[in-house]
């Protein structure tokens, strides 16, 4: 189904456009974004790959895999440290699914399923850092500096994105 | 949940955490010894760093438009500040000029190619920063192609802000002060006081709450008061001396109360990197 709409051009071109901002927004904003001691991380790939899941309807497009190259990307070019995003994304798109099919998403129940979504990026990268140790800071910490402002960030990017990301997904399967 | 936990998946989640596990493992290694990713890394980093400046194009002209406005309102009272700023520095200026200059001749003299302090520097700009909390960690647009090596010392503006953590042919990546991460690089500093004698020592930490940085286990008793200069000391590694890290803000113990511990104020904005230098040191190099 894919292949006969436009989708199959504007998902991959949504997708690394919404990757490449995330690293932009953060060198052009650092004082905004990356404000001491609170560190907003902005996740806009995954709110593309997260509203592609409400959107895509009939069209089965395999997200799980580009959810994986969209990771894989992230690893190598952003952090340098292979194998942390290659795996949290399709879990993030593979969660997004299962509560698609467990209740009727809309705005409001789009945005929590999106919240449970960015907070397990943020702990899962947690913990991944934690484990080779390129952090040392403390749970609590990550709570207060980095989570509390990521979520507060990204789901300002969720309201102010949803309705435009809508338009332009029924564009793009018409 | 029994069901969710079915053997299959099970299995397949526990060889998933497995492999990242491994995956991390190798490339943090790899990171840690080697002094270029693999090729393939490297190349699949410029190609996704080629379109990244493509795309970064108008995000910063639409940035540069609205700090352009916001310039235009300060400028007059920057204007009065630089005035006199501008009196004083061409003084030292031209104090500068003749002081090179002797330098130069007496290192003639003495048949001394490059001394510690001498350095290229190669200018790069700043296209990404990575999104994330536990590396503050910049993309920059030069790389082994502009003569680039891992660890060089990164400057922006007026003082030390980073170093180079991975090299690609056309981008690297630059770790920079503030990252308290374990296996961040070390950087050997020395202070100066006003009496002349010397402090040598290297960062050990980041304060990210205060954004001061921290220099620990000095066991010398040499007097060093709020204000003195920090610079690099270009012992070891591949690091010129000379280069300005910043001030001293306070002088103290650590918390055991054995050694002395100084926190510096950093001589750059860390916060605020649009166009960043990158030291090469014309000295020979010890690794």
């Amino acid at each position: 189904m894919l292949r006969v709409t436009k989708l199959r051009y504007g998902f991959p071109i949504g997708l690394l456009l919404f990757f490449y901002l995330d690293g932009i927004l953060g060198a052009v904003f650092p004082k905004q974004l990356f404000s001491y001691p609170y560190s907003m991380s902005s996740y806009l790939v995954v709110l593309w790959l997260v509203l592609s899941v409400f959107f895509e309807d009939q069209i089965h497009i395999p997200l799980e895999i580009w959810a994986a190259i969209a990771g894989g990307l992230f690893d190598v070019y952003y952090t340098g440290i292979f194998g942390i995003f290659v795996f949290v994304f399709p879990i993030v798109v593979a969660l997004t699914r299962a509560c698609y099919k467990a209740f009727p998403i809309n705005f409001l129940s789009g945005l929590l399923v999106h919240f449970i979504d960015v907070t397990i990026v943020c702990t899962l990268s947690y913990v991944g850092n934690l484990v080779v140790h390129l952090t040392s800071a403390s749970f609590a910490d990550m709570l207060v500096y980095s989570l509390a402002p990521t979520l507060a960030y990204n789901l300002a990017a969720y309201v102010i994105l949803y309705f435009p990301i809508q338009w332009v997904f029924d564009r793009l399967k018409n | 949940m029994n069901k969710f936990f079915s053997n299959r998946r099970l299995v397949i989640v526990i060889v998933c955490l497995i492999v990242s596990f491994g995956l991390m493992s190798v490339s943090v290694a790899i990171r840690n010894k080697r002094s270029t990713p693999p090729l393939i890394q490297q190349f699949g980093n410029d190609v996704v760093g080629l379109v990244n400046r493509v795309i970064a194009w108008p995000v910063n002209g639409l940035k540069g438009s609205v700090t352009g406005v916001s310039d235009l309102l300060n400028t007059y009272q920057e204007n009065q500040r630089l005035k006199s700023q501008v009196q004083e520095l061409a003084q030292t200026k031209v104090h500068d000029q003749s002081v090179s200059q002797e330098n130069k001749r007496l290192k003639q003299e003495l048949k001394l190619n490059h001394a510690l302090t001498d350095y290229s520097p190669v200018n790069a700009t700043v296209i990404a920063r990575t999104p994330s909390s536990w590396e503050n960690q910049v993309i920059i647009d030069k790389g082994s192609a502009a003569g680039i090596k891992k660890n060089m010392p990164v400057l922006s503006g007026s003082g030390l802000v980073g170093r180079v953590s991975e090299v690609n042919r056309t981008n690297s990546k630059v770790e920079l002060l503030s990252n308290s991460s374990e296996s961040a690089n070390r950087f050997a500093i020395s202070i100066t006081n006003k009496s002349g004698s010397t402090v040598n020592g290297i960062i050990s930490g980041f304060d990210n709450a205060k954004n001061q940085i921290e220099m620990g286990n000095i066991t010398s008793k040499t007097k060093i008061q709020k204000g003195d200069k920090v610079v690099t000391s270009g012992l070891g590694g591949i690091m010129p001396a000379g280069l300005l890290v910043g001030t001293v803000a306070s002088t103290g113990t650590d918390n055991y109360g054995t050694a002395s511990k100084i926190t510096i104020k950093p001589a750059a904005d860390i916060s605020e990197l649009s166009v960043v230098t990158v030291a090469i040191r014309q000295a020979q190099t010890t690794n």
